[in-house]
């Protein structure tokens, strides 16, 4: 047994300090891309393709944390949290777009427009349960992108209709590295935000009330504000990503700002991750991000499917996700966090324990 | 040296000048080989649209690497179109375009398809300032936003319909009343406002505009509407199954009128199947169509570029205008490419500024915006279950058979 636990803290400190490295230099890295790393000939993945793909992983990071609360925590599986992206989008591209707000000016607003509407959907959605609300909220993730393709004022589309909705491209000094660093503020705030609710009053409520929420009642919690002050906390962080995503992207529309895709990808990652964990989300979205990109074949890492020829490449990567999700979910129920605490180690025991667990 | 061999001499070097003169277009070092990447949505929604594309992009590539590449200074670049699978996401295409650029080198870009994606695409062109040249986003917004490195090569939206009012007014006798219907989505709205700002400049007055909910399948109350109103003309501006609906409640509410024409829909061969003899008389606008007959400047003919077409892709019948305007796309840039004399992408995006020449597809010439606002669309009428070329006269081969007979008469 002592030598089990020694064994896990050596783990444990193993995984910190790998961690810590490839964290600091995912961090570090794009700052190579200045001009005077430029000239002085530093080689790393310091591109704006890799500023892409690292700023799309912070916005899933975000994205799958703020699921987290309202999915992991309070156990309320949210299928159209999509459109509290799309909303802080829209939000900050209005405001810069038509009422020519400078960009910082205008992103405070993202968060908080998604969370009031989240408490205004939230109030009649949160009391349906189970199958009911996640069928529910899906509706509402589309029905937002369809009336902010749709609404008309004084005949013209107020949002830009389907032409979408064009922002300038700011003269940003190193715009790149800007939104890379914005990006990972905002992941930092969510992660930040998910450790506090974990450790609060309030938290302590939302996984009463997941576990049971007639119990909770009777002990009580108040039900509807503690599920309607989630849900609208998961819609600010959610909001805050598209407000940042709006700018960085110059250009949203019914398309890109209401993937439905996005709706399945941010639970999956934190499934994935580990749901109702601090980090579980994020490490998850790091994961399940860079695999999407992996077998889509844009990173600088890649090598040719054995026996896939180039064209079937997609469809091939599509069929793998797949199978690993549901192998994921089947034998790692608590998510890839489990492995990286020290908690559990991944063996053909934690595989049959899980099988068990979850074919009840 | 006697006058006489000085006039030889000087004879000798004129035809050593135009020997090497004429040796520039047939270079014979091989330079560096030229990288254009092209996200398309090979799987997903936009499957469809992009595999045309793409076999657009294809048939100019063959064709240039066959005679060994552009020609640059006397030094002939083969051609790499480097593809990626955006599966039809307009944020994937991003990243991908990203990756052309930084990974793969790409010197230039060829648009994606579909609007989301080249106006996104668009942005990232202008941060990298690498010219895009495109042919599959219509959207007349992606050309107000002072981009200066993305080129589109088709008509825009508001044209679609225009080419059937300049032929409507050398009619006899003249239509002068317009009913025009219009789905509410941005490509067909674009294209209605075009024909109310254009109509009044051919002395016609538009007596009916109505809109109606994108999608819709009943279109009676719209069609009673026009036939209130009487008009000689009968303009829808939507897609397929609206045009077949109007076509049908036209029919049954006996709306006779002059001209029926309808922004998209009839010149696909779905339209011709849905309505049978219905169809005839039918025009439509189209960007391209195998019968126009334009001059080349260069490359094929539109003759030879549906047997070439027909060869690499059999089985598939004529190449649709998806492909036409894509394969012209490339035309614009490796004509740009030439005139630059130089792979420096800046120069290329000032030759492009410049470009005006006429291929197969029509002239290619831009404005300050990007748009290439001078190619004619033309206009289709089917006449006996066959699509015929009817305007302009120039490429036509055929006439507009005019007026349409009253239902009763068909």
């Amino acid at each position: 047994m002592i030598a089990t636990l020694d064994s896990n803290r050596r783990w444990r400190r193993a995984f910190l300090i790998v961690g810590g490295i490839i964290a600091a230099y995912a961090l570090l890295a794009p700052l190579t891309s200045l001009d005077a790393a430029v000239s002085a000939n530093v080689p790393l993945l310091a591109d704006r393709l890799w500023f892409r793909i690292a700023t799309y992983i912070a916005m899933f990071i975000v994205m799958a944390t703020g699921w987290n609360i309202i999915g992991g925590i309070t156990g309320y599986a949210a299928f159209g949290n999509v459109a509290f992206f799309g909303i802080g989008a829209y939000t900050t591209g209005m405001l810069i777009a038509k009422a020519k707000w400078p960009f910082l000016a205008a992103l405070p607003f993202a968060p908080v427009v998604a969370a009031l509407f989240a408490a205004l959907v939230g109030l009649p959605l949160l009391r349906l349960r189970g199958h009911y609300f996640a069928v529910a909220s899906l509706g509402v993730g589309v029905a937002v992108g369809e009336l902010v393709q749709n609404i008309d004022y004084g005949g013209q589309p107020l949002f830009g209709g389907a032409s979408g909705l064009f922002l300038p491209i700011d003269s940003i000094a190193n715009r790149g590295l800007f939104f890379f660093y914005l990006m990972v503020a905002a992941a930092a705030i969510s992660i930040a935000v998910t450790w506090w609710v974990l450790r609060s009053r309030f938290g302590y409520g939302l996984i009463a009330i997941r576990e049971n929420e007639e119990a909770a009642a009777v002990l009580g919690v108040n039900t509807t504000a503690y599920k309607v002050a989630a849900f609208a906390l998961a819609a600010a962080l959610t909001g805050l990503a598209g407000g940042i995503f709006s700018q960085w992207n110059v250009f949203i529309n019914q398309d890109n700002a209401f993937p439905i895709e996005y709706n399945v990808q941010m639970i999956l990652m934190a499934l994935l991750g580990g749901t109702g964990t601090v980090f579980g989300p994020a490490a998850g979205a790091i994961l399940l991000q860079l695999l999407i990109q992996f077998l889509g074949g844009t990173l600088p890492i890649s090598f040719d499917l054995p026996f896939v020829s180039e064209t079937a490449r997609p469809i091939v990567a599509q069929i793998i996700l797949g199978l690993l999700l549901v192998g994921v979910v089947i034998f790692v129920p608590r998510g890839v966090i489990d492995f990286f605490g020290g908690r559990s180690r991944l063996s053909l025991s934690y595989l049959r324990r899980s099988l068990r667990e979850t074919s009840l | 040296m006697t006058l006489r061999n000085l006039g030889l001499l000087a004879a000798a070097v004129v035809v050593a000048a135009v020997a090497c003169g004429g040796s520039t277009s047939t270079a014979t070092t091989t330079g560096s080989t030229i990288i254009l990447g092209a996200p398309l949505g090979l799987t997903g929604s936009l499957t469809k649209e992009s595999t045309l594309t793409q076999q657009g992009y294809n048939l100019w590539s063959d064709w240039i690497n066959a005679k060994g590449g552009i020609v640059v200074n006397n030094v002939k670049h083969p051609v790499t179109i480097k593809y990626y699978d955006d599966t039809s996401s307009a944020n994937q295409s991003a990243v991908l375009m990203q990756k052309l650029i930084t990974e793969d080198k790409a010197n230039f870009l060829l648009g994606p398809y579909g609007s989301a994606a080249t106006a996104t695409d668009a942005a990232i062109a202008e941060q990298n300032q690498i010219p895009m040249v495109e042919a599959n986003g219509a959207a007349q917004s992606i050309f107000s936003q002072n981009y200066k490195y993305t080129f589109g090569v088709l008509s825009p939206a508001n044209k679609y319909l225009q080419g059937v009012l300049d032929m409507a007014a050398t009619l006899n006798p003249k239509p002068t009343t317009i009913a025009l219907l219009s789905a509410d989505d941005s490509f067909s709205l674009e294209v209605a406002d075009g024909i109310n700002t254009y109509a009044p400049t051919k002395g016609m007055t538009v007596v009916l505009y109505k809109k109606y909910k994108n999608g819709a399948t009943n279109l009676s109350a719209e069609v009673q509407a026009a036939k209130a109103a009487n008009a000689d003309i009968v303009l829808n501006s939507g897609h397929l199954l609206e045009a077949i609906a109007i076509n049908k409640a036209a029919k049954e509410q006996k709306l006779n009128a002059k001209i029926f024409a309808y922004s998209v829909g009839p010149s696909t061969p779905d339209f011709i199947t849905a309505l049978g003899a219905d169809a005839n008389y039918v025009y439509d606008g189209s960007q391209w169509t195998p019968q126009v007959k334009y001059t080349p400047a260069f490359y094929l003919s539109e003759a030879d570029y549906v047997a070439a077409y027909k060869a690499k892709y059999p089985g598939l019948g004529d190449p649709d205008y998806h492909v036409a305007e894509s394969t012209a796309a490339c035309l614009a840039l490796e004509r740009a490419i030439e005139n630059a004399g130089s792979l420096d992408p800046t120069k290329v995006r000032n030759a492009l500024a410049a470009l005006d020449v006429t291929v197969f597809f029509g002239q290619v010439k831009f404005d300050s915006r990007g748009l290439n606002i001078y190619k004619p669309m033309v206009v289709e009428q089917i006449q006996n279950g066959v699509h015929h070329t009817v305007y302009p006269a120039s490429v036509a081969d055929a006439k507009p058979m005019y007026p349409t007979p009253s239902w009763d008469q068909r």
